[in-house]
């Protein structure tokens, strides 16, 4: 369809399957196998760049082996389930993750962090496959210095997602899984921009993502307001993480919480969902979000 | 998607000295959607007899109600109360009677059996879903954590464990083997039996 | 998508149900009643495969009422809900099984408290605080833990209702338009405007 496109274009996939197919018979070991360069090595020549399976349709291969919901046996398992949310308020945007990985009904670990930090005025979320996220988010951080090396001042949220958005894009339909949301403030003031492997980008003040992203949203949905206080915005947003821990198999452990400000983003703490249910954000015994806890049916 | 899988839920039994216990997880789900925190999937047969069905839960219920159909015909009849090991055949051969066609539960058996010289002597047992029957000298286990309750039974068991300790035990392995299960949780509850009483305590469990 | 909720409070218990009868993708009817009234004090919202519901419906309404008449009191809604789910367990081993979801509320008038029972076209049954089948359920449900009040007035109640409603309504894709709604309370039960 875009195949005089293609040909010029530096990331297409057919020609990274070319160029991996030559690398194969005349350069057994690519610069980046002698020195990781902390991952990034593949950049060596300007844009990154992948082995590719030698075989005739590569993401057809890569879908064989990592598709864990058709074969729970498969070799390959990509993270998935997972609560994300951001929001942008008047005091800024307010971004909560859940903690767990899950390998079919495995929880593989309850500590895994799901905002990538960026920069110090931006930060990404996690859903989907977790090492694309961490990979491509943290070559944007790459990117993201390098135009203001370029051009003396901060890139902008928006400008920022646009570049991931046209990154995964190319790789669309070769397996890539990743559904985001870039949150920072800029210029304009806060902002959030929702970005997907399908190459989807919305700009938007509230996004929850992941499996237990339904659940979020019956809560945040129903606490939201522009004008919220800091103190309660922050409160939403650990509630809601809350609520989607509770009610979705798939997501849990913990609620990181982050605040992005004029002065970029503060963590603002990690909390146990278990102990949110029993007692509450301030650790007092009894005054907890579970059902239980507040209408007082357990002992 | 297994159908087995589907509601989600674990039981485990372990022998101590003098006593036994069983516990399970008070979780029912729809696949991942938790609908209650409230799911008993424990009851007791006599006073001596818990029974765990781990499954589905359509057939939890059904089961359940089976089996004390069951019971109850057996005790007019006899005139005495089921023991154990006999209760263990009754579970195995009415699993076996749907054998094209079964129930999708595991059941786990846990109770006390009178010896003839007037003792009670502890026993547990579990069966597959078309009521294959083991009898087993330590633990049993089963549900969609049951890989995860193994590695921590092994790691925790010990022989002739007091019922105070035996409790501490299947509760820490209870409880930790459902937080790496995400169908098993939502609460836990455990019995510990012995030959005049049964303790019966609701536990604190991780709620996500 | 078909969508029910239902929440008990201080002496009722709120059913509502969407009203849409859909085929395909038209909208065959949009104030059709899913929730039959089976006694004096026991609603039942149904959803699932059209067809099923109603025979199935119907079905139940009969035989409650065969019960009020040969023995002259109506069943009690634990009891109601324990001889619903074995119908529904029997029949998902049949031949052509009923592919039904409930909701059933109802008022116990021997110990004057109400009771709602979550079933499923498996034949599973919980009695719960609130419930909720269909897409609706996984917005309606964390909403519900958070603002669900099981002391609260009738008033207090129908707002809740009335968050999960525009909650869906807001989220969900294809989310209904209408929804009919039904207590049952001491008094019996009734519709109300919503």
């Amino acid at each position: 369809m875009n195949s005089f496109a293609n040909r010029f274009s530096t990331t297409d996939h057919l020609r990274e399957l070319k160029r991996a197919q030559a690398n194969i018979e005349d350069d057994e070991f690519s610069d980046a196998a002698w020195g990781s360069e902390a991952g990034f090595g593949s950049l060596a020549k300007g844009v990154p760049t992948f082995s590719v399976p030698a075989v005739p349709d590569p993401s057809a291969f890569l879908r064989l082996h990592t598709d864990d919901h058709a074969d729970p046996k498969c070799r390959i398992k990509i993270q998935h389930g997972t609560t994300t949310l951001a929001f942008r308020y008047k005091g800024g945007v307010i971004v909560a993750v859940d903690s767990r990985a899950t390998a079919g009904s495995y929880v593989a670990s309850g500590t895994v962090k799901k905002v990538i930090e960026i920069n110090p005025y931006l930060l990404g979320t996690m859903a989907g496959g977790a090492a694309d996220c961490q990979y491509w988010e943290t070559y944007l951080g790459i990117h993201c210095r390098l135009h203001e090396l370029r051009n003396r001042e901060r890139i902008s949220v928006s400008a920022a997602s646009k570049y991931l958005s046209n990154l995964v894009y190319s790789y669309k339909g070769m397996g890539l899984s990743m559904g985001t949301m870039i949150c920072g403030w800029d210029k304009t003031g806060p902002a959030i921009f929702y970005v997907d492997s399908d190459g989807t980008r919305l700009k938007g003040d509230l996004f929850s993502v992941g499996s237990g992203s339904t659940f979020a949203y019956g809560v945040l949905d129903q606490g939201y307001r522009w004008d919220l206080p800091d103190e309660e915005a922050q409160e939403l947003g650990r509630r809601s993480i809350y609520a989607a821990g509770h009610r979705d198999a798939f997501s849990g452990n913990t609620c990181n919480l982050y605040h992005v400000k004029e002065d970029g983003w503060h963590f603002i703490g990690n909390y146990d969902i278990s102990k949110l249910h029993y007692d509450g954000p301030d650790n007092v015994d009894g005054a907890g979000y579970g059902y239980d806890v507040r209408v007082g049916t357990r002992s | 998607m297994s159908i087995m899988q589907y509601n989600g839920g674990s039981v485990i039994a372990m022998v101590g000295k003098d006593c036994v216990a069983i516990a399970s997880d008070l979780r029912l789900g729809n696949q991942a959607l938790g609908i209650s925190s409230n799911f008993q999937k424990i009851f007791s047969v006599t006073d001596r007899i818990y029974l765990g069905l781990p499954g589905l839960a359509t057939d939890v219920t059904t089961l359940r109600e089976l089996f004390r159909y069951r019971v109850n015909m057996y005790t007019i009849k006899e005139e005495r109360e089921i023991q154990p090991e006999t209760f263990a055949h009754l579970v195995s051969s009415t699993l076996y009677e749907h054998r094209f066609g079964p129930y999708f539960i595991e059941p786990v058996m846990a109770g006390l059996s009178k010896t003839p010289s007037g003792s009670f002597k502890p026993f547990i047992a579990a069966t597959d879903l078309i009521g294959c029957l083991n009898f087993a000298k330590d633990f049993v286990v089963a549900g969609t954590a049951s890989e995860k309750l193994y590695g921590v039974a092994e790691g925790l068991w010990e022989s002739d464990l007091e019922p105070e300790d035996l409790f501490e035990t299947i509760s820490q392995t209870m409880l930790n083997a459902v937080d790496r299960d995400a169908y098993s949780g939502w609460g836990v509850v455990v019995h510990v039996i012995t030959k005049d009483k049964v303790v019966t305590r609701t536990l604190k469990g991780r709620m996500d | 998508m078909e969508t029910s909720f239902a929440l008990t409070g201080n002496g009722y218990v709120i059913v509502a149900a969407d009203t849409t009868a859909a085929r395909s993708i038209v909208k065959m009817k949009i104030d059709e009643d899913k929730i039959k009234t089976l006694s004096s004090h026991l609603l039942m919202a149904h959803s699932g495969e059209p067809g099923d519901t109603i025979q199935f419906a119907e079905y139940v309404e009969r035989n409650i009422r065969l019960f009020q008449i040969r023995n002259n009191y109506a069943l009690r809604p634990s009891a109601a809900a324990s001889w619903i789910r074995r119908s529904l367990a029997q029949s998902l081993r049949s031949r052509h099984p009923y592919a039904v979801n409930l909701l059933l509320g109802g008022y116990d008038t021997a110990e004057d408290q109400p009771h709602l029972y979550w079933i499923d076209y498996l034949g599973t049954s919980t009695e719960v605080p609130f419930g909720a089948h269909g897409y609706g359920s996984y917005f309606a449900l964390s909403l519900l833990d958070r603002y669900h009040d099981p002391n609260a007035t009738l008033e207090e109640g129908l707002a809740t209702l009335r968050r999960c409603v525009d909650e869906v309504s807001k989220r969900l894709v294809v989310s209904p338009g209408k929804y009919k709604v039904k207590v049952v309370d001491k008094d019996g039960t009734r519709e109300i405007e919503f």
